[in-house]
């Protein structure tokens, strides 16, 4: 099943997915829904083959979700994203499940990443922040994440085309339930590769213990490289789930790691490669201005995404393909333009 | 000998002399100037009071900021639509005969009768469009809603009336724009002191109502009915000067004020059922923001729609164009009013039309006033591309109508008269002619007769039509370019070709002009070819090849990959085609290029420029060969129709066709034959197949070509701009009624099984061990190489050029910059440029320009940094962000074709657009007055929806009544009417909601109603009735949307009863306030209070009686007490929206609209009577004055009682009797004398003694205070006398035990 990743859920419109199956972390994300949002009607009939969804107003609030373990928390961190300023209240979530796995950005990838493209738009504040209070692995989770974000009537613009040049380089070794040595074993390999590029390398290396570590052992890290406009490009990789796959050598990780955020560097962009569909999103839905954002190449989910908006908010994107004029910077980048669609959050009260 | 006269002396009044003379003088007397006085009295100057001082800057600050309003971006296009002005007033005011005078001073023409909106133009850069606005409340509300300038007339023979107030009150709650008073009725005066009254107190009122200072024109006496013509003149130059400030609703939404309708119902489904929903298609301006196809709408007085199609127009009224004059020609002063049936031209989306006045009967009237010159007037005024346009547009329409003619030109120019059904009828019947068959047809037909600058909506011109106009644009262009290349010389004759070719349509009419049928047929077929089958058969086929295009384009798409090989031949001839063409006219007209070489729409011009460039770079490249292939396969699709019809054309119009044009044709016609072959295999195939792994095969592609030049757009969009052909197509295939193509809904294109997931996962890594690979990415780091304008090293250096000169002032020592000492070395190296120059002068010297271009730039930044930034304020810097935020809206789009635009931005304010909507209630077309204004107002994302909305509510200071909860009110919010049911409440200090009975005074309270979700903060007004005029003021509530939610919280107050049944000292047992133990149990703990004011608390449920309970309380209840628990029952909101659809009413009755009625009114209609409770009946309070008994103390307590305490015989004594009474004494005269000598000898004596008492006292303090003085000293002697003793005893003392020491070391030393 394709899930309309958040974005049929802003309360305009009446998603109807046809579903082959219902996997219970889709189960698990339908009833988070549910909970932040408040009148809106979900059907799943019998076979749980096909889903009704009319939404409701967001309402947000202090809430607590189980999410589903078989997939990790930023699964459903990404769509809170998107909803998460257009609440009545502001939202303060805590999701428990699996912070870091292969398949799903990482919790950190977006508090590193997606919490600084959500400042561009103006939303910011005190309140807008993502808190790991337990690492959790797959297959079993146990994590525990603290997601809050303040609540904006209207989005601003952007005009983010320049992404500037990579000043520093951080990133985040974990490991949970093994060895503390395997999170400094990639540290190491991995400042081997990026120290070629940039003296300016920080990778921190947190392990957690006892009950913040969770339920299954596993290790991974990710890296940020930001540059001096403050663009932040992301690459993340993790241990095999306990019992799936050979085991990882640390070194062979963090090597790994490096390559994927040179890859990362390569495709460039004002946004990192995960949070595109997020940057398209918020700029569909500022004011009716224009706004352009240069990304990297687009991801299939970018381009899938990039359909839906048209489908449900007649938004085209003027895609314009820009080769680097100079020669070492990496691959081509792509210029997005749209005309927002002046939406603006219905569900806050005002006094 | 003679005196000579000696010369005067002249004082000098000017020039230096006089200058210090008088310098000198005013110093002397010690006035000298400013300067001075600040010297001579420094104290004047100084600040007197640091409070005042505070005070005005702070009150000056207050009154800068007071003027600032919150920028705003400003969003109006370049060529912003016409202004609305609303005419408004009460009746028999002069309204009309304003308009027509207005009409009448801009255009020289004079209009008979006004209906609907008159659009007409003002100036080189402004358009009018203007509305008379009558007195129903429904016509105010929604013009007020569109209105940008209001025409206020009032009579001031009369002065103000209701009216006037309540327009006046919309327009504040819809935001308020511009408002222009305008008094007439003043010829009425005879006396002048009295005008000038009359006008100084309506000014006055109006400034009130308005704003102090807001323009009020006079209109004195009519001459020939009509108002003096400077007069008017004036009006017109204020209106056509004015400036507008954005209104949020109006900029944040957009609307149309249609001028003019059309009905499009398929004239059989009207036979079948003249109730039938209908469709039809509105024509206006649009205003306020973007608006985007398939959006939602909302018609005042008719409902909810979703707009299902949309397209723009060529401007019926057209700014003139950018000229060097100071004036409007006269040539150029335009009207366009097609509901009052002027306007001359009208275009519609396929077709134009000439208005030749009356063929009608009752239009005979009219043609009498209507001056005749304009038809001719107009046609002379448009521009010359309209004429091309009308040449080779066929007006042959209408020739070749000339059998059906009167009623075709009827039904389009009598559209205004619609409200007669006759005209309607005639309308249906003419319709017959046209849509014998089916929708697209028509379309077909008439988009022959298309203009080459009319455009079509997006969707359009993605489907069939995308090609109908450009296609056609092709051909001309192509025959354009024909004559280019035959000889320059021959394109002046265009024109007159162009009309050629219009006759020669004429002459070919009889071929094809007995049906449309065989019209289409001719088009349908490639060209010459004749008729070959049936018409039946040639019918369905065409049915039938178009409904599986649908299902086709896309097998095309896999199948082209199977052909990929044949295909790519006639790729390359056709690339051979193109690149001479290119060569020879690529500098002049790109886009005829890229629709000639691919063939392909103007639509997809944009697209395929770039696959022609990729295609002339070479065919090797797979990937845009495979694009192209499909975008091909896609195009086929819906192209055949066309370029048959352009073969058509071309072989109707075009007679000198050269080769390349029969190239292009065989081409097609081999594409075509290809298509058809597919179009079988389509059908066996299965529609659906090739959609399955779409994006799959997108994606695959896309990475394929990361490093290639891809086409994004198509990429991302290619798929979806495919689907809504399709879906267009779909809606003439239902129109066709013979195939209906099912398609899943567009969420199901999606892959079922693959993994939603956001991670773009890296397919093929590079490796980053390679030094190459590495240096690719080498500038992303801040230890890369930069750019030279940010470049630090450079800058540094520069700055260094710039600034590098500086002399130390302490050491006076001269510091040179690296340039300025290195002065002889870049004198050298300047030589040495020079050197260079002379070799290659230009280059460098522009080099040398820019440079100092740079630098001077840099300076001037540099000093505007330094010198500006006191000025710039937080508010300076976010208008300054507006502004740049407005220049890059404008810009961003500039350069691209409207098509193109469209798609991007949805259609832009200012365009002319034809909506057209489906499912209108025949009511609509039947009862269309065009004295009623129709507006089109587009509503945001989620403002389709209903749900329960929270105002801020207050009754309007001058309506009479106030407001019940539960009574339906008509509230106008957003763009609607509706009728809903509203719930007051009011905020408790913790944050409840009460619910209120009725809404208080003067006081804003809450209101809960259920309707339509409307953005928070906009306005509305409530009115009790819309139906008929009441004398009152008819606004009840103004207010403010606060809140939307899905559910919401109202309370009422409950006061649930009980009563004592027995009582203990502070606990009692209640009874008859539940009625079941699980109740009590559920209010256990709950406060309750009795009458009297005794809280208490419930405690536990008792037995015995059900619903009994133990309550304690703070003190001891009487029997007769009622005890009371206090809680809140929360209230259902009644889902009650109700839009008001006046505009469905018979005409005439339209401003006599009711919905529900309230149970006052019911009950007043039936007669009624309420039945009181008399209980509930205030009665006046009568309360019996209460005697106290006696107090009575028992005897034997008496007894025991101390005599303090005892009663006393308080028996009052008796009154003594005369007898016992003492006589009077009446004294001698001598006594009498002796008794006043003795009392006055007393009272001297007293005198005397007091005197001496007084005396006495003062004595005696004076004589104290002596002695106090002396006791001190004495107290001084003796402390003195003390001290000496004591320390004379001291000293002995000391002495002594200086001895007594002096002893004792005396005795150790001798010890």
């Amino acid at each position: 099943m394709y899930n309309f990743s958040g974005f049929d859920f802003l309360p305009q419109h009446l998603g109807l997915g046809n579903a082959q199956h219902l996997y219970n972390f889709e189960a698990s994300f339908i009833r988070l829904i549910d909970k932040v949002t408040n009148g809106s009607r979900i059907e799943i009939n019998q076979t749980g083959t096909t889903l009704y969804y009319q939404p409701g107003l967001l309402y947000g609030g202090s809430l607590e979700h189980d999410c589903s373990p078989s997939r990790g928390i930023g699964y459903y961190l990404e769509s809170l994203l998107c909803l998460a300023p257009f609440m009545k209240h502001p939202l303060k979530i805590v999701l428990r499940g699996v912070t870091n796995d292969q398949v799903d950005p990482s919790v950190d990838v977006l508090k590193a990443t997606a919490l600084p493209l959500l400042k561009k738009f103006g939303i910011d504040g005190e309140s807008l922040e993502i808190k790991i209070n337990r690492r959790g692995m797959p297959p079993k989770g146990g994590g525990e994440i603290l997601f809050s974000c303040p609540v904006r009537k209207v989005l601003q613009p952007v005009q983010f085309t320049d992404p500037g040049k990579i000043k520093r380089i951080r990133g985040t070794a974990y490991s949970v339930r093994v060895s503390p040595q395997m999170a400094n074993r990639m540290v190491e390999s991995a400042r081997g590769i990026l120290n070629k590029f940039l003296p300016d390398i920080y990778i921190y290396t947190d392990h957690m213990k006892g009950a913040n570590s969770g339920k299954s052992p596993g290790f991974g890290m990710c890296l940020t490289a930001e540059t001096i406009n403050g663009t932040i490009l992301s690459a993340e990789l993790a241990s095999n789930p306990q019992g799936q796959g050979a085991a990882v050598l640390p070194e062979e990780l963090g090597q790994n790691c490096a390559k994927l955020l040179l890859e990362e560097v390569y495709r460039g962009g004002c946004v990192d490669s995960t949070n595109q569909s997020l940057a398209l999103l918020l700029m569909t839905l500022g004011q009716r201005d224009v706004s352009k954002v240069l990304l990297g190449p687009l991801s299939p989910y970018t381009i899938e995404f990039l359909r839906h908006l048209r489908s449900f908010f007649q938004i085209m994107f003027k895609i314009e393909t820009k080769t680097a004029e100079e020669e070492h910077m990496g691959g081509e980048k792509v210029l997005m333009t749209c005309v927002g669609i002046g939406f603006c959050n219905l569900s806050k009260t005002i006094r | 000998m003679e005196e000579k006269e000696k010369k005067k002396h002249r004082a000098k009044h000017s020039g230096p002399k006089a200058e210090k003379k008088r310098k000198r003088y005013l110093n002397d007397l010690g006035i000298g100037d400013e300067e001075n006085a600040r010297k001579r009295n420094p104290k004047a100057f100084t600040v007197q009071s640091a409070v005042r001082m505070a005070r005005t800057f702070h009150r000056t600050q207050d009154l800068k900021t007071k003027k600032h309003h919150i920028p705003v971006v400003d969003r109006t296009p370049l060529e912003p639509p016409p202004v609305v002005v609303v005419v408004v007033g009460p009746p028999k005011v002069g309204k009309s005969t304003v308009i027509k005078c207005l009409i009448k001073n801009f255009t020289r023409q004079k209009l008979v009768e006004i209906r609907g909106p008159v659009t007409i133009v003002s100036g080189k850069k402004r358009r009018l469009t203007i509305i008379e606005c009558g007195c129903d409340i429904n016509t105010m509300i929604d013009l007020a809603k569109v209105a940008d300038l209001v025409l206020m007339l009032i009579d001031a023979s009369f002065g103000f009336e209701m009216e006037t107030f309540e327009f006046l009150n919309i327009c504040q709650v819809h935001g308020f724009p511009k408002i222009m008073g305008v008094l007439t009725h003043l010829d009425t005066f005879k006396n002048n002191k009295q005008l000038k009254k009359t006008k100084k107190k309506l000014k006055h009122r109006f400034w009130t109502e308005v704003y102090p200072g807001a323009k009020l024109f006079y209109l004195s006496g009519m001459v020939h009915g009509e108002y003096q013509k400077q007069e008017i003149h004036n009006l017109g130059r204020f209106i056509s000067v004015m400036k507008f400030r954005p209104l949020t609703w109006q900029t944040s939404h957009p609307y149309v004020l249609a001028d003019r309708m059309e009905e499009l119902t398929n004239p059989e489904d009207v036979r079948i059922n003249p109730k039938c929903d209908r469709k039809i298609s509105l024509y206006g301006y649009l205003r306020g923001a973007h608006l985007k196809n398939k959006s939602q709408i909302h018609m005042p007085g008719v409902g909810d729609f979703t707009v299902s199609d949309v397209s723009f127009l060529p401007d019926p009224c057209a700014l003139p164009e950018q000229q060097k004059k100071r004036s409007l020609n006269e040539k150029e002063k335009l009207v366009y009013a097609p509901l009052s049936g002027v306007g001359g031209i009208v275009y519609d989306k396929d077709a134009v039309y000439i208005d030749l006045g009356g063929s009608h009967a009752h239009e005979k009237e009219e043609e009498e006033v209507r001056p005749n010159q304009e038809l001719v007037q107009s046609l002379i005024s448009t521009h010359s591309a309209i004429d091309v346009k009308m040449a080779s547009s066929k007006v042959s329409l209408f020739m070749d109508s000339t059998p059906l003619g009167s009623e075709d030109v009827g039904q389009e120019f009598v559209m205004p008269k619609e409200e007669r059904q006759v005209d309607l009828k005639t309308g249906r019947v003419r319709r017959k002619a046209i849509f014998e068959d089916d929708e697209k047809e028509n379309d077909d037909v008439a988009s022959d007769e298309e203009d080459d600058q009319e455009e079509e909506d997006e969707e359009e011109a993605e489907s069939e039509d995308g090609g109908d106009g450009d296609d056609e644009n092709d051909a001309e262009e192509e025959s354009e370019r024909v004559l280019l290349q035959e000889g320059m010389a021959v394109r002046r004759a265009k024109r007159l070709k162009t009309e050629v070719a219009q006759e020669e349509a004429v002459n070919e009419l009889p071929a094809f002009a007995d049906s449309d049928d065989d019209l289409e047929m001719s088009s349908e077929e490639e060209g010459e070819t004749a008729p070959e089958d049936s018409e039946m058969e040639e019918e369905e086929e065409g049915d039938v090849q178009r409904t599986c295009e649908d299902e086709s384009s896309g097998s095309e798409f896999e199948a082209a990959n199977e052909r990929a090989e044949s295909k790519q031949c006639d790729m390359d001839s056709e690339c051979t085609e193109t690149k001479p063409q290119i060569s020879e006219h690529s500098p002049k007209r790109k886009a005829v290029l890229t629709t000639d070489s691919g063939n392909c729409t103007a639509e997809e011009a944009s697209e395929s420029e770039d696959e022609n460039s990729s295609l002339e770079e070479g065919d090797d490249e797979v990937g845009s060969q495979e694009e192209l292939e499909a975008e091909e396969s896609n195009r086929n699709g819906f192209q055949r129709s066309k370029a048959k019809k352009a073969d058509s054309v071309r072989h109707t119009k075009v007679k000198t066709v050269d080769t390349e044009d029969d190239d292009v044709e065989n081409l097609l016609r081999e594409e075509e034959e290809y298509e058809e072959k597919i179009d079988l295999s389509a059908d066996t195939t299965g529609a659906l197949k090739w959609k399955e792994d779409l994006t799959q095969k997108a994606a695959e592609a896309f990475l394929r070509q990361q490093r290639s030049t891809p086409n994004l757009r198509k990429l991302v969009y290619g798929t979806a701009v495919e689907d809504e052909d399709q879906e267009s197509e779909d809606a003439d295939d239902e129109l066709g009624g013979l195939f209906r193509v099912s398609r899943p809904d567009e969420a199901s294109k999606q892959k079922a099984n693959a993994l939603d997931c956001s991670k773009f996962l890296v397919e093929n890594p590079q490796d980053w061990d390679l030094e190459e690979v590495m240096s690719s990415i080498r500038d992303c780091f801040v230890t890369g190489k930069w750019e030279d304008d940010k470049d630090a090293a450079k800058l540094l250096e520069e700055d260094e050029e710039l600034y590098g000169d500086f002399e130390d002032l302490e050491t006076g020592v001269v510091h040179k910059g690296k340039a300025a000492a290195g002065g002889e070395q870049s004198g050298s190296e300047e030589e040495e440029e020079e050197d260079e120059k002379m070799s290659k002068p230009e280059p460098e010297e522009e080099e040398k320009k820019k440079e100092r271009m740079d630098k001077k730039r840099k300076l001037k930044e540099m000093f505007d940094t330094e010198y500006d930034e006191g000025d710039a304020t937080y508010f300076d810097d976010l208008k300054e962000e507006m502004h740049k935020q407005a220049q890059l809206n404008r810009a961003e789009f500039e350069d691209q074709d409207d098509e193109t635009r469209v798609q991007y931005e949805g259609f832009r304010p200012g365009m002319y657009v034809r909506i057209e909507i489906e499912n209108v209630p025949c009511e609509f077309v039947l009862n269309f007055d065009p004295h009623y204004p129709i507006i089109l107002g587009g509503l945001g994302n989620s403002e389709g929806n209903v749900g329960y909305v929270q105002l801020r509510l207050k009754k309007h200071r001058w309506y009479k009544k106030i407001l019940k909860t539960r009574d339906p009110l008509i509230l106008s919010l957003g763009w609607r009417r509706f009728q809903t049911i509203p719930m007051f409440y009011i905020e408790d200090h913790n944050g409840r909601h009460r619910l209120l009975k009725y809404t208080p005074q003067h006081m804003h309270c809450g209101a809960a109603f259920w309707g339509p979700i409307t953005p928070q903060g906009t306005g509305f007004l409530a009115v009790q009735s819309v139906s008929g005029t009441t004398p009152d003021f008819r606004i009840a509530a103004t207010g403010v949307v606060l809140d939307l939610d899905k559910s919401i919280t109202i309370v009422k107050k409950l006061k649930l009863t009980g009563f004592p049944f027995k009582i203990f000292k502070n606990t009692c047992f209640i009874k008859g306030m539940f009625n079941s133990q699980l109740e009590v149990a559920k209010f256990e703990g709950a406060a309750i209070r009795s009458v009297s004011g005794i809280r208490g608390q419930i405690k536990k449920a008792l037995r015995a009686p059900v619903g009994a309970f133990r309550a304690t309380f703070e003190d001891k209840l009487l029997m007769s007490d009622i005890v009371f628990v206090r809680t809140w029952y929360p209230v259902s909101i009644p889902m009650f929206y109700n839009p008001v659809t006046s505009l469905l009413k018979p005409a005439g009755e339209k401003d006599s609209w009711s919905g529900m009625k309230t149970t006052g009114q019911l009950r007043y209609e039936r007669g009624i009577k309420l039945k009181q409770n008399k209980d509930s009946l205030y009665k006046p309070i009568v309360r019996e004055k209460r005697h106290f008994n006696k107090l009575h103390i028992p005897k034997a307590l008496q007894k025991a009682l101390p005599f303090k305490n005892k009663p006393k015989n308080l028996e009052k004594k008796g009154k003594t009797p005369k007898d016992q009474w003492r006589p009077a004494v009446i004294r001698e005269p001598h006594e009498k004398k002796i008794s006043a000598l003795l009392s006055a000898l007393s009272t001297v004596n007293n005198y005397k003694i007091k005197k001496a008492k007084v005396k006495h006292r003062e004595q005696l303090k004076e004589y104290l205070k002596v002695k106090q003085k002396e006791d001190e000293q004495k107290f001084k002697r003796q402390k003195e006398a003390k001290k000496k003793v004591y320390r004379i005893l001291g000293q002995r003392e000391k002495k002594r035990q200086k001895s007594s020491l002096k002893g004792s070391s005396k005795g150790e030393k001798s010890m």
